[in-house]
C-alpha cells in the first residue's frame, strides 16, 4: 500500500515532475497532431487519385487501342457483370496544347489528351464533381459545371464578329461571313481543360488569372493513327475546366469529345482504355484479377488490367515512406521526454535516499522501493499521455479555426488552400495509431524509470539512512 | 531459559581504501525478555552498527544473531524484510520521518508496508484508530495533521516512537534517541520509553554515550575495540 501511497504523495509534491509530464504530453500531442494531417492529406490524395482514375482501368498496350469497346465491355460485363457498377471508354494520348494569348502569340503546354463521352466518364469515378465554371466578375467561388462539351451560342454572340453579326440582317450577304468567322473563332468542338493548364496562380494576390478564359480557343496537336504517326490538329473551345486539387492532373489532362478525337486521328471507334465502377464493397484487387482471366482468354496479351491503387502504386508508396519516416522522427521527441523523465527521476532518487532508508529500515522489500518508483513513471507517463492524448485530439478538432486565428494574428495565411486546393486542413485521426502513440509513450515512461528505480532498490539501508 | 534475543562471536569490519578496520570483533550478548539494556561507548566505537545488525538492515561478516533461540541473520531477504517489519521497532537518532506525510500517516508506515492496498483498505478504519491511539500514547494526540517540518524535534520523536511501536514489534531498537533533544525534552522522551518498556514487556535496547540516560537502564554495556564488556554505572 505504501507504494501507492508514496507514489501518489511525490506526484503532488514533486513539481519537478511536471516537466516531465509536459514533455511527454508535448511529444504525444504533437504525433497525433501531425499523424492526423498527414493521414488526413493522404486519404484526400487518395480520394482523388481514385475519383480521376475510377476502380479499374483496362487499357491495350498500344498507343492506337482497339477497336472494338463495346465487344469488351459486353465481355466484361459478362464475366463480372454483378460486381460492375459503370463502364466508359476513352481514348488518351499526348500532345500539346497552344492556348493564344493576343497577338498572334501561342504559349503552349504538354498534355494528356482525353477523348471521353462526359456522362458516361462522369459514372465511373468522380470526374463530374471536379468540373467548374470560370467565376463570373463578383463571384468569389467558381460554380459547378456539368460534365458536357455543348458550346453555348452567347460564347459566339460575345466574340467581335459575334457583335457584328447581332446587327446584321440575316438575309445580308455579310451575315454568313460573319457567321463562319465566329465559328473559326469558337469552334464547335467542347474541351474541358486542367484548371492549372488555364489559370496562372499569382501569389502576390492569392487569385488565379484565367489565360484559357471560358469560350477560347485551345489548339491541340496530337500523332495520328498508324505506325508511322503523323502530327494532326483540332480546335475545341473551352467550356468548362477540371480541377481535382492533384496538380498532377490538374496541369496535365485536357477532356475533349472522344468521336472528335477519333475522327480527327483518323481511326473512328478505336479506343485504348476502359475505365470500370465496382459496386460498393467490392473487393478490387479480385474484381481486377476476374477481368484480368477473362480477358486473357478472349483476347491473350492485349490488355493490361489493373486498379487504381495499383496504377498509382509509387505515388502511395511514397506517401507512406513519408509517414513512416515523419513518424521515427517524431518518435525521437519522446524518447527525449523518455531521458527527461531519467534525468529527473535520478534526481529524485537521490533527493529521496534517506526515505528509502527508512521505508527499508520498516521492512520495505527491494522490489517494493523499486514499485515505487516504477508506478511513479507509469503514473507520470499516463498522465502526460493522456493529456497529450486530449490536447492533441482537441488541436486537430479545431486545426482550422486554429489556422484562422494564426493567420489572423500574423496577417499571413498559414495554410494557403490555393497551393493545395483544399478548402481547408483536412485531418484524419485514426484510433489504432493513436493507441499505439499512446503505449509508445507509456513504455518509453517506464522505461526510463528502470534505471533509477533499480538503483534506488539496490540502496543499502544504512548508507542510505546516514546520506544527508 | 532461552534469552529473547542474542548475539554469538557477531563481527564487522569496514573498508577504507585497501585495508579494513575492524568494528566489532566476536560481539556475545543475551537479553531478555522485557529487559532495557542501554549500549554506551565512544563515539565511533560501533554501536550504532551493532544496533543494525541486530535489526537486520545491516548484515555481519561473522557470528550470528538468535530471537528466541532461532537464528535470524541468514534468513532469505523476504524473511528479513518481515521481520523488520512485525519484530523489531526502530528510533533514530534524527527521527527519520518521511517529509512528506503527515504525523498521522508517518506512523502508519508500519502498517501500509506490511499489508497489499485491498487489505489496507478493508482495514484501514481500525489501523487509523490504532495510530490515532498510539499519537495519544505519546502525547500527540493534537498534531496528527501536522507535517514533520511543523513540529520540533522532541515530537517528532514522539512520532517516531509512536511509528516504531504501531506494527506491535517484541524488541525496540533505539539509536541516540535523545541525542538531538535538549535534556528536558530527552528526560521526557526518555521516561515514555522506559514506561512503554514496562507497559508492554518490551524488550528495549538502547544505545547512547549518554551515561545518565544509561542509569535509567536495567542493564548497562560498554561496546570498546570491538567487544562488549559489563559496566555497572556506579563502578564509573
Amino acid at each position: 500500500m505504501y507504494k501507492y501511497l508514496l507514489c501518489w504523495r511525490y506526484l503532488r509534491t514533486r513539481y519537478i515532475a511536471l516537466a516531465s509530464i509536459i514533455s511527454v504530453m508535448l511529444g504525444v500531442a504533437t504525433m497525433i497532431v501531425v499523424n492526423s494531417v498527414m493521414a488526413g492529406f493522404s486519404t484526400m490524395m487518395q480520394e482523388r487519385l481514385h475519383g480521376t482514375l475510377s476502380d479499374i482501368i483496362i487499357e491495350s498496350f498500344s498507343l492506337n487501342g482497339f477497336d472494338n469497346p463495346d465487344e469488351v465491355m459486353a465481355a466484361i460485363q459478362e464475366a463480372v457483370g454483378d460486381r460492375v457498377d459503370a463502364m466508359a471508354p476513352s481514348l488518351q494520348l499526348f500532345g500539346y496544347a497552344m492556348i493564344p494569348v493576343g497577338g498572334g502569340e501561342h504559349l503552349t503546354r504538354e498534355v494528356q489528351i482525353i477523348g471521353v463521352r462526359p456522362e458516361d466518364r462522369a459514372k465511373v469515378g468522380d470526374f463530374a464533381q471536379y468540373l467548374i465554371h470560370q467565376p463570373r466578375p463578383g463571384q468569389d467561388e467558381p460554380p459547378k459545371a456539368e460534365p458536357t462539351f455543348h458550346v453555348p451560342d452567347e460564347y459566339r454572340l460575345n466574340t467581335y464578329a459575334g457583335q457584328v453579326y447581332q446587327q446584321t440582317d440575316p438575309d445580308d450577304p455579310f451575315a454568313d461571313i460573319l457567321r463562319q468567322d465566329m465559328e473559326s473563332l469558337v469552334p464547335a468542338d467542347g474541351m474541358i481543360l486542367g484548371y492549372a493548364i488555364g489559370t496562372v496562380h499569382r501569389p502576390e494576390t492569392g487569385e488565379d488569372m484565367f489565360i484559357a478564359p471560358q469560350g477560347s480557343k485551345v489548339i491541340l496537336h496530337f500523332p495520328s493513327a498508324g505506325r508511322t504517326p503523323e502530327a494532326k490538329t483540332g480546335e475545341f473551345t473551352v467550356v468548362s475546366y477540371f480541377k481535382s486539387g492533384m496538380s498532377e492532373y490538374d496541369s496535365m489532362q485536357v477532356y475533349v469529345p472522344i468521336d472528335r478525337i477519333q475522327f480527327l486521328r483518323g481511326q473512328d471507334g478505336f479506343v485504348n482504355q476502359i475505365q470500370v465502377k465496382a459496386k460498393p464493397g467490392t473487393d478490387l484487387d479480385t474484381l481486377a484479377r476476374d477481368i484480368r482471366l477473362a480477358m486473357e482468354g478472349k483476347w491473350p496479351t492485349r490488355f493490361l488490367v489493373s486498379t487504381w491503387e495499383q496504377k498509382q502504386g509509387p505515388l502511395l508508396a511514397a506517401v507512406q515512406v513519408e509517414q513512416n519516416i515523419l513518424n521515427i522522427l517524431l518518435f525521437f521527441i519522446i524518447a527525449v521526454a523518455g531521458f527527461g523523465i531519467l534525468g529527473i527521476f535520478s534526481m529524485i532518487v537521490v533527493e529521496k535516499t534517506r526515505d528509502i532508508g527508512i521505508l527499508k529500515a520498516l521492512g520495505a522489500s527491494d522490489s517494493g522501493v523499486r514499485g515505487i518508483f516504477l508506478g511513479y513513471g507509469l503514473t507520470l507517463g499516463m498522465v502526460g499521455s493522456l493529456v497529450g492524448m486530449t490536447g492533441g485530439l482537441l488541436f486537430v478538432k479545431y486545426i482550422n479555426e486554429i489556422e484562422k486565428g494564426l493567420s489572423a494574428i500574423t496577417g499571413r495565411k498559414v495554410f494557403d488552400d490555393s497551393i493545395y486546393y483544399f478548402p481547408e486542413i483536412p485531418t484524419l485521426v485514426e484510433p489504432l495509431t493513436v493507441a499505439w502513440i499512446v503505449i509508445g509513450a507509456l513504455v518509453i515512461a517506464v522505461a526510463a524509470s528502470v534505471w533509477p528505480a533499480q538503483r534506488a532498490s539496490r540502496m543499502h539501508p544504512v548508507k542510505a539512512l546516514r546520506y544527508e | 531459559m532461552v534469552p529473547h534475543l542474542s548475539t554469538i562471536g557477531l563481527s564487522k569490519s569496514y573498508r577504507k581504501g585497501r585495508e579494513a578496520v575492524p568494528v566489532l570483533d566476536g560481539v556475545d550478548l543475551d537479553i531478555d525478555q522485557g529487559d532495557l539494556l542501554a549500549i554506551v561507548g565512544a563515539s565511533g566505537s560501533g554501536k550504532s552498527t551493532l544496533l543494525h545488525l541486530i535489526g537486520l538492515i545491516d548484515g555481519a561478516d561473522g557470528g550470528q544473531i538468535e530471537l528466541n533461540g532461532e537464528r535470524i541473520d541468514n534468513l532469505p531477504n523476504r524473511r528479513r524484510d518481515a521481520l523488520r517489519n512485525r519484530t523489531f521497532g526502530f528510533i533514530f537518532q534524527f527521527y527519520h520521518l518521511l517529509p512528506e506525510l503527515t504525523a498521522l500517516e508517518n506512523v502508519l508506515i508500519p502498517l501500509t508496508i506490511r499489508y497489499g492496498p485491498l487489505e489496507y483498505l478493508a482495514k484501514r478504519r481500525r489501523f487509523r484508530a490504532e495510530a490515532e491511539a498510539m499519537l495519544d500514547r505519546v502525547g500527540l494526540s493534537h498534531r496528527i495533521t501536522h507535517k514533520p517540518n511543523e513540529l520540533s524535534g522532541g515530537e517528532m520523536q514522539r512520532v517516531a516512537i509512536a511509528r516504531a511501536l504501531v506494527g506491535g514489534p517484541s524488541v525496540l531498537l533505539a539509536d541516540e534517541p535523545t541525542g538531538n533533544l535538549d535534556a528536558n525534552t530527552g528526560r521526557e522522551v526518555l521516561d515514555l520509553l522506559r514506561d512503554l518498556n514496562r507497559e508492554r514487556a518490551l524488550t528495549m535496547i538502547l544505545v547512547t554515550h549518554d551515561l545518565g540516560i544509561a542509569s535509567k537502564a536495567d542493564r548497562v554495556v560498554r561496546l570498546a575495540e570491538g567487544r562488549l564488556e559489563e559496566w555497572s554505572p556506579v563502578l564509573a
